[in-house]
């Protein structure tokens, strides 16, 4: 029966908390905010449970409500409460009266349905009374007339009857009906899932401690000594904040501690200071596993605690922090003018600064619940509630009776006595086994319980045994006592050892792997590499002692500007002792090679085109025939012909009517548009309007032109220029043009001869198509024109882009000229490997599109670097079509280019790059082994985060990292972030752990551990969290924290 | 966390890479189009709060990544879902190809009770773009050929058909959630096998 009182009691707390939670975070709590509504729930569950039906006879329903009526005439809180119902249910006869009747039949711990729309329109809010009492701030008083009054409507098992219950339940609403409850609609006042943003910012106020609570492994747990440590040397957490969050905290209601009193402005005198009025503040009461704690905060710190902290921070030391283990005395004063005074007097007779309570029955309220608080273990002398003799427990209330019959004696002095010191430890104190220091079986369990990990439960029951001892009569022999309990602490502290090297043998077998066993100091690395070190690293352009650029790379990152030409090194295509000739020999041979390879796609890129648009082709001649016969489009809002969309290309209207008045005739005729239409890759938005401007241009360009013929001649020419320009360049260099440019097909190769004759040919048999392409292909026109214009202006500029260019300059018009069926099977291509490659090329092409566009680089002003982008792409997928393109690598690629901005050293680095990489693609296994590492190291370094993922079910699969891995947090961080979290982990490769990534995401999720832990985030709330965390974290301290969590397990592992 | 007590419409967004699921979904929950969204890596959702035929539910929208190499990551997203949505470009004949597999891949990884009753519904975006290639009667055609899908043209980012089309999402996730507790009610041990006939509709195959 106690269990379902705990339980009933305890679901009111914790709405409680989150009410006042709510209100505080959110400065108002609506009426019909859904916290309001679960806690009226539990409020209901705990009235109506053991109701007697008998006592509501007069009533067809048994319900609360009925009672509240019942009540009426005798509780005058109830009555308006009462009458207030009567007066909204004559408002709506519709309604039906009992809010609540049908509680009975309902699970006791139902989730409410929270009403949404306005209340006139849907059926009555749930627990309306209840609701009603709390908004008039009635609720207390009501549940404390009934517990007093419990015999007659309560069976004698009922929560209300307990006397201990039944206070509580009373005291525990003291603070949701200090309350106001706001009736203002905002378009947030509904308590929904708060966004990350607000769950961080509540973190930061509430969050005592940002480690790990009751930890069952305080050696192995590595959280703590981590956090405090960042905590010393961080600048960012002062002394103060932390006392500040620590206080804060006592707000909330949180895993560590319960929140058994609550009370704003309270009045207290601060001791040692020079204030002689008394200060307002917020008096709380916590249940923590030290024991009571008595806590007061000035108003000042209590609200909008994010501003102003220097202000504030004199206040902190005004703030109350009373243990209530060193408490002895607790001086009552009772005044009937300005409520109660009390008084704490502790073990050395000092006197903590007077508790003015306000008016009211506060000052009972609290008494009461340290009362509540200190049992089992302690109590009050003389107790606050005494008991009658006989069956019925009758409740008399000391200081008010008193105060009403006697007025001289109205302070009262209690002293708080533990049962537990009195009649047991006190003669155990003796036995040598025992630390003076934990003279309290409380303080005796919390230590062996953490000691012990597999053995905790059974030893606990046994323990506890030990614990009734006090109420066992006194003829128990002490010594079976004391023998008794050395027995049982040395078995613990055996079992507590024996699952400490089985847990460490556990970390050796599967951990051991993932770090490196040598321990690589981080002395004086802290700087990383700057431009000073990396001249004494660099001599003579030679790079010899590579294990010192590893290791400040990984303690200290790289300088912005050193990154181009260090990156290289640690991605391993700069070998480290080689000289800047070799260096620049490899770099010219990765670019040619890179080159021709670019030469081989763009030839087969040309096919896939030709056969994307005959496929294109024969879809919209399908369509339009399909659209001819009539067919009416259902959506109503979309407005457009049909028939008119066949002929229409991206290239919008305007082009169209441009055409039919264009009195030159320049235009091709209509029958060649369906081949036209076809020509559309991209609808990106962006490339609308460039193809906008393109077309401009090119109709300029047109009418400049005498003839159609001529245009094409030019371009040709062009052409033929570069393609000279480009075989004399590379003649220069002393390779053969022929041998070093493939000649991949007869119709589509780059050979100069081949390609100019076919140019000639495809033009001569037929010019429309070529014509149309060139005017009205969305991409190219405008692009190949610069690109013509820009090989031709820097013709001097002697680098790769511009021979990229080149190449792709001159694939396009073979592209676009390649119109034979025969030509578009692809000569020497096999069927498979153009639809494979045509396939990856879409691809590519679309995330290229949307690759962090609203990063400058990538921006629309730096279209080219587009290019550069998909160059790369298609190179790589290029030369591994097993893999093929799979969407995240285009991120990966981001980077690079963006810190080289050379498309073959990007090229060559991203290969190096994918060795690692492409196993965490869906086509490798690491993703698996990846998710089996982070649940081993989350089990060992964070058994409590452990639990409760296995506890909330299958999400121990980890889902919420997979972009972290697939990516290497690319996505998770900002650019700068990004270079900082990449070289790290290529460094931490020689000095710390090949998996360093592991312990990133370990320490990305343990950085916000406390909001996890707190809010009981499930799989899906922790993805939601981390996506919109997501360029957000404080990455520098992440890779701190991952160093350190590396370096705990190099040493869990290494001492032996 | 604190919603749990209302109505919980799981929704799954399926459809090929860039046909504008990441858009349509921030189109109804946030109002708000960019052509600045990058492609989705792993699965992302947000929730929203609807009230249908009176009842107010919150319905959690699952967006997925679009390649369907990463579809193994599926079935950790799409167990428990209410409705799915296929999503093509009405532009793109390719990505009203793959509607099919996309379907029948759901159904796998999924494994709803009934398959030939679980709700989906198909959404045509980009109807702002020209030139389509799939007409609105050919998309019909597929749908009706599937159990009579509901089909709407949409263009997440003109907002066309966007509220609309969500809207008759939720009533379809609702339905399917009172009929699968009523079904789990009765017969709480029925097995379905989930072996989709691919009725071979003379319009998906030639494009």
């Amino acid at each position: 029966m106690n269990s379902k009182h705990e339980k009933l009691i305890g679901q009111v707390k914790k709405e409680v908390k989150k009410v006042m939670e709510e209100s505080v975070t959110r400065n108002f709590i609506h009426e019909e905010s859904g916290s309001v509504t679960s806690l009226c729930g539990a409020v209901e569950a705990c009235l109506s449970q053991g109701l007697k039906r008998r006592a509501l006879g007069l009533f067809k329903t048994s319900s609360t409500t009925a009672l509240l009526h019942k009540i009426a005439k005798h509780c005058p809180e109830a009555a308006i409460i009462s009458k207030k119902l009567q007066d909204i249910e004559n408002l709506d006869p519709n309604r039906r009266s009992s809010s609540s009747s049908d509680s009975l039949t309902k699970p006791l711990f139902q989730k409410s349905q929270t009403v949404i729309t306005p209340p006139s329109t849907l059926p009555q809010p749930k627990y309306l009374w209840i609701r009603l009492a709390l908004f008039e701030k009635q609720l207390t008083k009501i549940i404390d007339f009934l517990v007093s009054n419990a015999n007659k409507f309560y069976d004698k098992d009922a929560l209300v009857t307990d006397p201990d219950y039944g206070s509580t339940l009373s005291s525990l609403l003291l603070g949701p009906c200090a309350l106001d409850y706001s009736k203002t609609k905002t378009p947030d006042h509904f308590w929904t899932d708060p966004p990350a943003n607000e769950l961080v910012q509540r973190d930061r106020i509430s969050s005592a401690q940002s480690t790990p609570p009751p930890v069952r492994r305080p050696i192995l747990n590595i959280g703590r000594s981590l956090n405090t440590s960042s905590e010393e040397t961080g600048t960012v957490r002062n002394s103060s904040q932390y006392f500040a969050k620590d206080y804060v905290a006592s707000l909330h209601q949180n895993s560590r501690a319960t929140l058994l009193y609550g009370k704003n402005n309270v009045k207290v005198f601060p001791a040692n200071s020079d204030i002689t009025v008394p200060m307002l503040g917020y008096l709380s009461l916590h249940q923590t596993p030290i024991g009571l704690i008595i806590k007061w905060t000035p108003n000042q710190l209590m609200n909008g605690f994010a501003e102003e902290v220097q202000d504030k921070s004199i206040y902190w030391e005004f703030a109350l922090h009373v243990k209530l283990d060193e408490i002895v005395y607790v001086h009552c004063h009772q005044d009937q003018d300005a409520g109660g005074i009390i008084i704490l007097v502790g073990q050395d007779g000092v006197q903590r600064p007077p508790i003015h309570f306000p008016k009211g029955d506060h000052m009972l309220a609290f008494l009461s619940c340290i009362e509540t608080g200190l049992l089992p273990r302690g109590r009050l002398d003389p107790p606050l509630w005494t008991q009658r003799s006989g069956a019925q427990r009758k409740r008399r209330r000391p200081l008010t009776t008193l105060s009403e019959h006697e007025e001289s004696n109205r302070d009262y002095v209690f002293r708080i006595i533990d049962n537990s010191l009195d009649k047991e430890i006190l003669k155990v104190k003796r036995n040598e086994l025992l630390d003076p220091n934990a003279s309290l079986p409380e303080k005796i369990r919390t230590q062996l319980g953490s000691t012990s990990t597999t053995s905790s439960d059974s030893s606990t029951k046994s323990f506890s045994i030990d614990q009734n001892v006090p109420d066992s009569p006194p003829s128990v022999c002490i010594q079976t006592v004391c023998d008794s309990m050395r027995r049982q602490i040395i078995s613990r502290a055996f079992y507590g050892w024996l699952a400490y090297c089985r847990h460490l043998s556990t970390v050796r077998r599967h951990l051991s792997g993932l770090v490196n066993s040598k321990i690589i100091s981080s002395e004086g690395a802290e700087e990383g590499i700057t431009l000073e070190k990396w001249k004494e690293l660099c001599t003579d352009g030679v790079v010899s002692n590579h294990n010192e650029v590893y290791r400040l790379c990984y303690f200290g990152g790289i300088a912005q500007e050193l990154r181009p030409e260090l990156w290289p090194y640690l991605l391993g295509h700069h070998k480290f002792g080689s000289t800047k000739e070799q260096r620049h020999e490899l770099d010219e041979e990765t670019r040619q090679a890179y080159e021709n390879t670019m030469s081989e796609w763009l030839a087969v890129e040309a096919i896939v085109r030709q056969r994307d648009k005959e496929v294109q082709a024969h879809a919209i001649a399908k369509l339009s025939s399909e659209s001819m016969s009539g067919e009416a489009v259902p959506a109503p809002q979309l407005q457009r012909d049909l028939s008119n969309d066949v002929f229409e290309d991206i290239s919008d209207d305007d082009y169209e009517s441009n055409d039919e008045h264009d009195p030159a005739g320049k235009r091709t005729s209509r029958l060649k548009k369906t081949e036209r239409n076809t020509i559309k890759y991209e609808s990106d938005e962006d490339l609308e309007e460039k193809v906008d401007e393109g077309h401009e241009k090119d109709q300029t360009k047109f009418e400049l032109d005498a003839s159609e013929r001529s245009v094409v001649d030019e371009s040709e020419k062009k052409l033929e220029a570069e393609y000279n320009e480009k075989n004399a360049k590379k003649n220069a260099r002393g390779t053969g043009t022929n041998s070093e440019i493939p000649a991949v097909d007869a119709h589509n190769g780059c050979n100069h001869d081949e390609l100019k004759d076919f140019i000639h040919n495809v033009i001569v048999t037929n010019p429309s198509v070529d014509i149309s392409n060139f005017s009205c292909e969305p991409d190219s026109p405008t692009r190949e024109r610069d690109r013509l214009e820009s090989v031709t202006e820097e013709t001097t500029r002697n680098s790769s882009l511009d021979t990229c260019i080149e190449t792709h300059g001159l694939a396009s018009p073979a592209r676009s000229a390649c119109v034979s069926p025969a030509s578009s099977n692809g000569g020497v291509y096999s069927q498979e490997l153009l639809e494979n490659f045509g396939l990856n090329l879409h691809r590519i092409e679309k995330d290229v599109q949307r690759c962090d566009r609203n990063y400058w680089y990538f921006s629309s002003n730096n279209l080219e670097n587009l290019d550069k982008l998909r160059n790369v792409m298609c190179t790589y997928v290029w030369e591994h079509l097993d893999v093929g393109y799979v969407q995240g690598m285009c991120d990966l690629v981001a980077p690079l280019l963006v810190t080289f901005n050379d498309e073959s050293l990007t090229y060559a680095c991203f290969c190096h790059l994918m060795e690692r990489m492409v196993e965490n693609f869906p086509c490798g296994n690491a993703m698996d082994s990846h998710f089996a590492n982070m649940r081993s190291l989350i089990q060992i370094l964070d058994a409590e985060m452990y639990e409760m993922m296995h506890a909330q079910g299958d999400y121990t699969h980890f889902y919420f990292c997979y972009r972290w891995f697939l990516l290497d947090f690319k996505r998770e961080l900002l650019y700068p972030d990004v270079y900082a979290f990449w070289e790290t982990i290529w460094a931490a490769q020689q000095v710390a752990s090949s998996h360093f990534v592991l312990f990133l995401a370990l320490a990305l999720l343990e950085t916000y551990r406390d909001i996890i832990l707190s809010n009981g985030m499930d799989f899906t709330d922790i993805i939601k969290f981390f996506n919109e965390m997501a360029e957000r974290h404080d990455s520098r301290g992440v890779l701190k924290m991952a160093r350190d969590f590396v370096l705990h397990l190099q040493v869990l592992i290494e001492n032996k | 966390m604190a919603s749990r007590k209302k109505v919980l419409l799981k929704v799954i967004i399926l459809g090929d890479s860039s046909v504008g699921k990441t858009s349509l979904m921030n189109q109804y929950v946030n109002r708000k189009f960019s052509n600045q969204y990058k492609a989705t890596i792993g699965a992302d959702f947000l929730t929203k709060e609807v009230t249908v035929d009176d009842r107010s539910v919150t319905m959690q929208i699952w967006d997925t990544a679009g390649q369907e190499r990463f579809q193994s990551l599926g079935v950790a997203f799409y167990r428990g879902a209410d409705c799915c949505v296929l999503v093509f470009d009405v532009t793109a004949p390719n990505t009203f190809k793959s509607l099919d597999s996309w379907r029948d891949e759901f159904l796998v990884q999924a494994s709803p009770r009934e398959p030939e009753n679980f709700p989906f519904v198909l959404l045509g975006n980009k109807v702002d773009l020209e030139p389509r290639s799939i007409s609105s009667k050919r998309a019909q055609q597929w749908c009706q050929s599937k159990n009579n899908i509901p089909y709407f043209e949409t263009s997440a980012k003109e907002a066309i058909n966007v509220e609309q089309a969500f809207l008759a999402i939720a009533k379809n996730a609702l339905a399917q959630q009172n009929s699968a507790v009523d079904l789990y009610n009765e017969f709480p041990d029925q097995i379905k096998l989930t072996n989709t006939q691919k009725p071979s509709n003379g319009g998906s195959s030639c494009c």
